[in-house]
């Protein structure tokens, strides 16, 4: 048995906890009652994993199907893959400890590029062929991805059988029920894939072909075996109805985020530039605040949990938000629940919110304030002031705040040195303003931490198009910061920018990758993410070995009429609205945020109807 | 308020859960069962549970021993057994809850029952009988203040060992609590130092934990 060859060696690594499943609120099934078998995979360590909410969601919505049976399967660490490798140990499943090579469906959650090549790790520990060519063509092991990587899923294209774009609550469903259906009839897996990609939402990427100019941009996408020429996103209409998960596997060792997450909206009305999120989950959808309630006391009381957090892109854009959190403190500080918020903006942060916040909990204020100065805020479109900033700063600093986090992007389109010394300048003005305050707190210093991302262009967001500065210019830009901070009450951190170089090229990327992937894994890549095992080195031979040029993708301008590798998906906005927003953002001017006017980006269209009625969304 | 003595079993794959994570896990099975458990009252209140005696990753247990306070009088022992028991999770059990009798400082020993196995059963029987033939048996132990030379010998009182198909089986009472706890793996070690033949070590618990007079601790 798989459970005794684990065990006997389970003492030998790290946190053995993590490999052996028999967590409280884990499913388990009988399997000769079980018709499909769904293998979620999350390609990185339990630890992170087991934090992510989506994964949570579809695997209790999956179980509750009687006879559909969703198990959880993560990266092993170094020190168990080399143990599992030796001893012919199959990656396999955390509640029946099955190998997932025996699974009917092997899904993988796509949260971040870097854990692209954990990817072909995982399939490889598992036993399944890493190229969708060369599986069997029996209907098993149907190898599937989603989350919002997979936006653009053309570099991970030869290593899937199909991909499910926009959320999966409905269309997981379906695709298993096709796939149960048919298995009973005895379909082959072509015949499968065929049906499959008439399902909305579902990408079969080896129904494209891709043909290429000689300037090396797309010539054209031709779609093969009746599948959609245009495949668009799934989601949710009813989203206060959506199914909620009554219960968590609650872990035994401590993960990334070890509490209760009660998700209160999805989509955001900002518009950021910048950020992919706020593009490809629109529309704008909230829960009511009797939802979030009922979900996080039931959520709370099933796990044991003694600490809740409000997931979402904005929390405080929430249409109640005021009376959401009285509500929810109300119960918490009955049942001694911690109660976190993150996602809060600095410009709709008021002082009675960050009073209730103080109730709570001290700990650090975080702002992303993102550009050092007004006009590369406004080419953003991050709607935030200085003396928005400046003013959240002085009540926080009122009401017993010492430290204050501010995020910010380097290598913006547009970027000047001058907004580089801005972001110090501002820095500096933050830490005068401290000692300005009578009323501050005493016997400590202030603490502004500066975190410099680099920024990384995105697919369907209105920057898809922009070049990302080079190393050395990053480089060079990460010295001119430093060289203008003068006080250690300022500290500054940054990304490598090694790593966003290969986060762009992933995210924007084509069929060419897969290859380079596939080479940069061979060479040992995995866990790219992790600072201690990334190895830019092996990347850039992987790349050289497959003759694709990385500044292709990574510093080359994509123009306007160029055919991108995921022009062919609809994530509802639409490519004339991303172009539009791309132009308004080089002549520096805003765009509201959608519930103070509509912009048109496509998403009303889709939805039948305004977005916002009366301030309220409708969805 | 009462002050409840609990007693445990931690099997299968709760082996795995570490003393620190058992912490985690007690305080989440508390408040899944909803008992009125009592909370300190300092700056920064928390659940008031704690353990006797801590597990090594691994092993497994029949008789750990938790003591926790409930605010309601009347409550019965068997319901915050059953209570804690519906919110237990797999291969952890509330054997017993009942008044807490004795001071955490009376715990004197507690038996251990292990196996090891080998190709060469007999051969390794023989070793083991040589090392417990031995009038003392030295081993280097880590504490607190450094590396220690300490003999293990005299504390250790075997209370069976058997040759088996595979090995040898045993069981033995050690040292426990607040002053000195020692580990069936010291004996494994030792045994090594007296034997070429390889074996395993598997199959830990923990199968009672004892006062003075082999009183079973309660």
């Amino acid at each position: 048995m798989l459970k005794d060859k684990i065990e006997k060696h389970l003492l030998e690594i790290q946190k053995p906890s993590r490999y052996i499943g028999g967590e409280v609120g884990s499913v388990i099934k009988d399997k000769s009652k079980v018709d499909v078998r769904f293998a979620f995979c999350f390609p990185d360590t339990y630890d992170i994993g087991m934090s992510h909410l989506g994964m949570k969601i579809l695997y209790s919505l999956t179980n509750e199907r009687e006879n559909y049976w969703c198990e959880r399967c993560f990266a092993p660490g170094l020190d168990f893959e080399a143990i599992m490798r030796e001893n012919d140990i199959p990656l396999y499943a955390l509640e029946s400890l099955d190998p997932i090579r025996d699974f009917d469906f092997i899904g993988f959650t796509m949260q971040y590029e870097l854990s692209y090549s954990t990817v072909l790790n995982m399939l490889d520990l598992a036993g399944i062929p890493i190229f969708a060519k060369d599986r069997t063509n029996e209907l098993t092991q149907i190898v599937v991805a989603g989350g919002p990587c997979v936006c653009n899923p053309e570099p991970l294209a030869d290593f899937f059988d199909l991909f499910i774009l926009g959320e999966g609550e409905e269309v997981n469903l379906e695709l298993m029920d096709l796939y149960w259906e048919m298995k009973q009839q005895g379909a082959d897996r072509i015949s499968f894939l065929r049906r499959a990609a008439q399902i909305g939402g579902v990408y079969v990427p080896q129904f494209y072909e891709f043909s290429y100019k000689e300037d090396g941009t797309i010539a054209k996408v031709t779609p093969k075996e009746g599948a959609p020429a245009v495949v668009k996103k799934r989601i949710i209409k009813n989203f206060d109805q959506v199914y909620y998960p009554e219960n968590f596997v609650v872990p035994f060792t401590e993960i990334v985020h070890d509490r209760v997450s009660v998700e209160v909206l999805r989509g955001c009305i900002r518009g950021c530039r910048f950020c992919q999120a706020g593009f490809i989950y629109r529309p704008f959808r909230e829960k009511s605040t009797d939802t979030i309630c009922r979900e996080t006391r039931c959520l709370c009381e099933n796990t044991g949990y003694d600490e809740v957090s409000l997931a979402s892109l904005s929390t405080s854009d929430h249409f109640d938000i005021d009376n959401m959190l009285t509500k929810l403190i109300e119960y918490t500080e009955g049942e001694r629940i911690n109660l976190s918020l993150p996602s809060l903006r600095v410009d709709n942060f008021s002082e009675a919110l960050l009073e209730k916040i103080k109730r709570v909990r001290k700990s650090g204020l975080t702002f992303a304030a993102e550009g050092g100065t007004q006009r590369l805020r406004d080419v953003i479109n991050k709607n935030v002031s200085e003396e928005e900033i400046m003013s959240t700063c002085r009540i926080a600093f009122e009401g017993g705040y010492s430290a204050v986090k501010l995020y910010f992007m380097m290598g913006l389109p547009t970027e000047t040195d001058e907004d580089i010394v801005g972001i110090a300048e501002l820095a500096q003005r933050i830490v005068d303003l401290f000692y300005s305050i009578e009323n501050r707190p005493k016997g400590r210093g202030v603490q502004v931490s500066v975190s410099c991302a680099t920024f990384v262009p995105k697919p369907f967001t209105p920057f898809q198009f922009e070049p990302q500065d080079t190393r050395e210019e990053i480089e060079r830009k990460q010295k001119l910061l430093l060289d203008s901070v003068k006080t250690k009450k300022i500290k500054v951190s940054y990304h490598d920018p090694n790593v966003s170089q290969l986060e762009v090229i992933l995210a924007k990327g084509d069929r060419r990758l897969c290859q380079v992937i596939y080479a940069a894994w061979k060479k040992g890549c995995k866990f790219d993410s992790w600072s201690e095992h990334y190895h830019f080195d092996k990347w850039l031979e992987a790349f050289a070995e497959c003759g694709v040029d990385p500044a292709f993708y990574a510093n080359r301008r994509f123009g306007y009429d160029e055919i991108l590798p995921w022009d062919h998906l609809d994530y509802f906005v639409t490519k004339d609205f991303l172009i539009r927003e791309n132009k308004t953002a080089h002549q520096s001017v805003t765009t509201p945020n959608c519930r103070l006017k509509c912009s048109a980006c496509g998403v009303s269209k889709e939805m039948g109807g305004a977005c916002f009625d009366k301030g309220k969304s409708c969805f | 308020m009462i002050r409840v003595r609990a007693v445990f079993e931690k099997k299968g794959r709760a082996k795995y859960i570490s003393h620190l994570d058992l912490n985690r896990c007690m305080l989440r099975t508390f408040r899944r069962s909803r008992l009125p458990i009592w909370y300190t009252e300092g700056f920064n209140p928390h659940p008031y549970y704690s353990f006797a005696l801590a597990l090594s990753l691994g092993f497994e247990s029949n008789c750990e021993i938790m003591d926790f306070n409930i605010t309601d009088d009347n409550m019965s022992m068997e319901e915050i057994r059953d209570r804690l028991n519906a919110v237990m999770p797999e291969g952890m059990r509330i054997v017993s809850a009942a008044p807490q009798r004795l001071k955490i400082t009376a715990i004197t020993s507690a038996r251990y029952s292990f196996s090891l196995v080998t190709e060469d059963a007999a051969g390794l029987f023989e070793a083991v009988k040589t090392t417990l033939a031995q009038p003392e048996l030295l081993i280097e132990k880590k504490t607190k203040k450094g590396i220690k030379t300490v003999d293990i010998r005299p504390d250790m009182k075997v209370i069976s060992c058997e040759a088996t198909d595979t090995g040898v089986d045993m069981v033995m009472d050690l040292p426990a609590g607040t002053q000195t706890n020692y580990n069936p793996t010291l004996f494994v070690e030792v045994l090594k130092k007296f034997t070429q033949i390889p074996f395993t070590a598997e199959k830990f618990c923990r199968t009672g934990i004892f006062c003075e007079n082999n009183e079973i601790f309660s």
